[in-house]
């Protein structure tokens, strides 16, 4: 234990000393070769990255690759999601309402519901949904909800058959797994540009770029219900003579079937968090009045559409939820439960026709009915509750911006971004080559040479300053709470639901509330990524420091430590593992908000990916910022996992 | 698999199993015959990364035998057991069942010989979870094709046989350990196999339950006369059920031979360590401690068969008045009196040695 310690404080001495040296070189040379590049400049591979957008829109017509590839994907999903949209989103050409009215939505969600979990859990979806209605937002809502829809069907279709194969077979799974892992670390914003070159903005576009960020969910939770099956059983089948495939549909997939539907309910919320980001590429629904929020800062509506979402988001997981806890027992109800459901689904599906039948013949029911609409009274009241907290409570958002950044931010940006290139990238692989050894070191080199050649590095490093503290306040909420939640129940149980709303949510509804409250600046970015990141880290600390075998903290309370000592000396050592990958999770998740923090002003990559977006000049620079954020990406989560691996070495 | 047409293969034996090997790790096909094989299991782990989990091993089993295999954990039983059937691949050697090997048998074939001719008992149960008790049963009828309305019917037999009469309908997770090994056993016989494997059946059960089961073992094996394989970590239990017992040790079977042989005659240290608490009188019979008579003896006693156990005989022999006769064939062929059976007592461990252990 001691010459663990000792080479642990003696890696962390380096650290500080390679860090010291940094600044002390970065204050000497400061502004000197720091590479930056204003917006509107090119560099040779960001123009020809421009050029070759524009062959591609240009070719869009003419190259054999779209006409037999891409369009045909492009048509086919379109033709897969408008049929769904004109269930319940939009109407058909020519009618004047959708197939189903609001009436006949809820009703249908509610039996469906029933059907597969329960009563309490239908009832709830029903008022869930029906809130989205008196919010005002019916249209965009349901909008939202047919593309989620049909988006997790499509990735279920594609993830589940393949998740299958990956869970039965080593070699698939050695394939797989990189793709899995890179789709994990890739933070959302980066392949929007891309789909939209090559799929246009729109419908399928946004569906695409969701099921590039849902399948991979769906294949790891798949893969793992396959593996993870209890071997007994299954050998027991083998013994009796079953053939792979009666092995499979008669034993592996029954018994795995809480898992396969807990993959259900994670890959529908990937979905829905993603639909709304998609609106930046033309997805339809609630996405797009949250984007208005954010850039013509209509707070009120934006936030009224966000907390549709996140009305959505409960409906969703309450409905999976409730879904894989019935699913827990495998023995079906009988008796007078069974006679009751019995009643209850033959009595709501008839109510349920009936509903659907109304919802197309009566207006009050095809229409959501404008009494029962407050949309523009709530938005008002946010407008108002948002005004009065900015004005009252400016001194302390404002002070708060100002300190963390003149304190933190505008020190650590000047050291990576504002000291010459080489000067950072030998500290940054300095320190890479002390937690991580020479391989990640070697790799990190190789990646910021990269973002050098693309010609970003300026830009790069002003994320990077963001990334770095979000992640390290994040690290700090997460270990003060993780340690709290993992070492008293009680304050677990009052964290949970927190936690829970936390990771439902999808990101892009915090940033109207944040920006309401920071203004567009660089500090409402990194607030955004701490609320995301949060949960996530305070989940991981809490397990790893509840995994510590309770004798061994039992052991240390009887030999007289005290609190502070038990969890210094014992827990957070104990759960090191946890706490670093913590951190691992923390720095991809925050890089993902951050990059998107580019739209409310904290510049950097994300702005310029945004940028690129809208003006067609500068595609090409958006283009090559989605690659550095990829590097970034790879970098951060490389290092992180290399430190991971080397203290998991040297503790075992 | 080379040596398949070995000539000390018995195609009379219910199971005949002859120089079987299964090794671990890296490059496991190149170590038997060679010098490697010869090495200690320690010695080859440290060569070649390699664990030989079933060294070498021999053993014929005649039909309606109870073969009882018994080793500590690690000593390769439950390997062993699992080569029999292929549900792990021998490295080596010949498995012959009703003369056919095993090892040669294509996928088709081996699902069919799986379906029919063995079945295996697990010592967590294995059961489906997600079916009921009666499809539990019925599972190795339903892959093999067998109707619905047939293979009920089978079911249902074999749940009286097991005594679950009643449980047909309900799920696994609603019985307790000892009911789902019923299950388990039912299961087996469903198919009506040649030959039952039975790994560590009753090891996860209650020692109340044990003995129920152990019982309901006996009264199977005499009732149907099933071939049996039993894997046990427990000497009483494989006194208890085996015709002939096997101790495994390190994956080679040191010692073979009837339950009487292997507590009266011990191949070695690691053995006689087995053995030593066992009450002898459980297991030997009077052949074991018959000496001829001295003269002056009366030779006019109860005449008692050479093959009783001694516990049995103890009453008989404490009430007789001088020595009794044992028999063979209707012949004397020695003489046991009380003293006989008290020196065997005194020789092994008391009371207090056993709690100094």
């Amino acid at each position: 234990m001691t010459t663990v310690r000792g080479l642990l404080s003696r890696r962390w001495v380096l650290v500080l000393i390679v860090v010291i040296t940094w600044v002390i070189l970065a204050a000497a040379l400061k502004g000197v070769s720091t590479l930056e590049l204003s917006t509107a400049a090119d560099t040779p591979f960001t123009a020809w990255l421009r050029d070759l957008a524009a062959s591609i829109r240009g070719n869009r017509t003419k190259s054999p690759a779209f006409l037999y590839f891409f369009n045909p994907i492009r048509l086919g999903v379109q033709g897969f999601i408008e049929p769904i949209r004109s269930v319940i989103a939009v109407p058909a050409e020519g009618d004047l309402i959708p197939l189903f009215g609001w009436l006949g939505v809820v009703a249908l969600i509610g039996y469906i519901v029933y059907a597969t979990s329960n009563l309490r859990t239908s009832v709830l979806s029903m008022a869930l949904v029906f809130g989205c209605g008196v919010l005002g937002v019916w249209a965009d809502s349901m909008d939202t909800l047919a593309l989620t829809l049909g988006a997790v069907f499509l990735s279920l279709l594609i993830g589940f058959p393949l998740g299958v194969w990956a869970g039965l077979n080593d070699r698939v799974m050695a394939v797989i797994r990189p793709v899995l892992d890179l789709a994990q670390i890739l933070p959302t914003l980066v392949y929007l540009a891309p789909l939209a070159l090559v799929f246009l903005i729109g419908i399928a576009s946004a569906t695409i770029a969701t099921l590039i960020y849902s399948i991979p969910i769906c294949i790891r939770i798949t893969a793992h219900a396959v593996r993870s099956l209890k071997a007994g059983p299954v050998e027991a089948a083998q013994s009796m003579g079953s053939t792979r495939w009666q092995l499979l549909t008669k034993v592996q997939l029954p018994m795995a079937r809480q898992t396969l539907i807990l993959g259900v309910n994670q890959t529908t919320l990937a979905a829905l968090s993603f639909v709304v980001i998609a609106a930046l590429i033309g997805a339809p629904g609630l996405g797009k009045p949250v984007i208005d929020a954010l850039t013509i800062r209509n707070v009120g509506d934006g936030l009224t559409a966000g907390l549709a979402v996140v009305l959505l988001a409960v409906m969703l997981d309450r409905a999976t939820t409730a879904a894989v806890l019935r699913s827990q027992s495998y023995v079906p109800v009988a008796g007078p439960a069974l006679i009751r459901r019995r009643i209850g689904l033959i009595g709501g599906g008839i109510a349920t026709v009936v509903a659907i039948v109304l919802s197309r013949n009566q207006l009050w029911a095809a229409v959501f009915p404008p009494q029962l609409n407050f949309g523009e009274e709530i938005s008002a009241f946010f407008d108002t509750i948002v005004s009065w907290v900015t004005s009252t409570f400016d001194f302390l958002t404002t002070g708060l911006n100002t300190a963390f950044t003149t304190i933190m931010l505008n020190p650590l940006e000047g050291l990576l971004a504002n000291s010459p290139w080489y000067l950072t990238i030998t500290a940054i692989s300095l320190v890479a080559l002390i937690v991580g050894g020479r391989n990640v070191a070697v790799l990190s080199v190789f990646l910021m040479l990269a973002v050098v050649a693309i010609g970003l590095w300026h830009d790069t490093m002003i994320t990077l300053s963001q990334v770095l503290l979000a992640t390290a306040v994040v690290m700090v909420v997460g270990v003060v709470l993780g340690v709290i939640a993992g070492r008293s129940e009680r304050a677990e149980r009052f964290l949970k639901p927190v936690l829970d709303a936390g990771q439902t949510l999808p990101a892009f509804v915090y940033l109207v509330p944040v920006l309401a409250l920071f203004g567009p600046t660089r500090f409402a970015a990194i607030v955004c990524g701490v609320f995301y990141a949060a949960p996530v880290v305070v989940r991981v600390v809490a397990d790893g420091v509840k995994g510590v075998p309770s004798d061994m903290v039992e052991a240390a309370v009887a030999s007289g430590s005290t609190t502070t000592q038990v969890i210094t000396k014992v827990q957070l050592p104990a759960s090191k593992k946890s706490l670093l990958l913590g951190a691992n999770q923390g720095l991809i998740f925050v890089l993902a908000v951050i990059v998107i923090g580019g739209l409310v002003g904290a510049g950097g990559l994300g702005y310029l990916v945004l940028v690129g977006q809208s003006k067609p000049e500068l595609t090409g620079k958006g283009l090559a910022a989605g690659l550095a954020i990829v590097l970034l990406g790879i970098m951060l989560d490389r290092i992180a996992h290399a430190s991971a691996q080397r203290s998991d070495r040297s503790s075992s | 698999m080379t040596e398949s047409a070995d000539p000390g293969a018995s195609a009379e034996a219910a199971i005949s199993v002859r120089s079987l090997w299964k090794v671990f790790g890296p490059k496991a096909d190149s170590i038997v015959g060679t010098p490697l094989a010869g090495l200690s299991r320690a010695e080859l782990l440290e060569q070649t990364g390699c664990v030989a989990a079933v060294r070498d091993v021999s053993f014929d089993v005649a039909p309606g035998e109870v073969f009882v295999v018994m080793g500590l954990s690690g000593s390769g039983k439950s390997t062993l057991v699992r080569c029999l059937t292929r549900l792990i691949e021998p490295t080596a050697g010949s498995v012959l069942v009703s003369g056919e090997d095993i090892l040669k048998a294509s996928p088709a074939r081996l699902r069919e010989l799986r379906r029919t001719r063995f079945s295996m008992v697990f010592q967590h149960f294995g059961l489906l979870p997600h079916r009921r008790v009666i499809d539990n049963i019925a599972y190795s009828l339903e892959v093999n094709g067998v109707k619905k309305e047939m293979r009920h019917k089978r079911a249902h037999e074999v749940i009286e046989l097991v005594g679950l009469h009643g449980y047909a309908n309900h799920y696994p997770e609603q019985l307790s350990g000892g009911m789902q090994q019923r299950v388990g056993l039912a299961r087996a016989l469903a198919v009506d196999p040649e030959v039952m494997l039975l790994d560590e059946p009753f090891s996860a059960l209650d020692p109340l339950i044990r003995r129920d089961m152990q019982n309901e073992v006996k009264r199977l094996h005499r009732d149907l006369g099933k071939t049996m394989v039993f894997i046990t970590h427990d000497l009483a239990e494989a006194l208890k059920l085996g015709d002939r017992i096997a101790i495994m040790r390190d994956g080679a079977v040191v010692q073979m031979g009837t339950p009487a042989e292997v507590v009266a005659n011990p191949a070695d240290e690691y053995v006689a360590d087995f053995v030593r608490d066992v009450p002898k009188s459980h297991v030997l019979t009077l052949g074991a401690i018959a000496r001829p008579a001295e003269p002056g003896e009366y030779l006019d006693g109860p005449r008692l068969d050479v093959t009783t156990l001694i516990r049995d005989a103890s009453p008989v022999i404490a009430d007789a008045s001088g020595p009794i006769v044992v028999i063979a064939n209707g012949e004397a062929v020695g003489v046991v009196t009380s003293d006989d059976v008290l020196r065997l007592i005194a020789s092994e461990p008391t009371a207090s040695e056993h709690e100094a252990r």
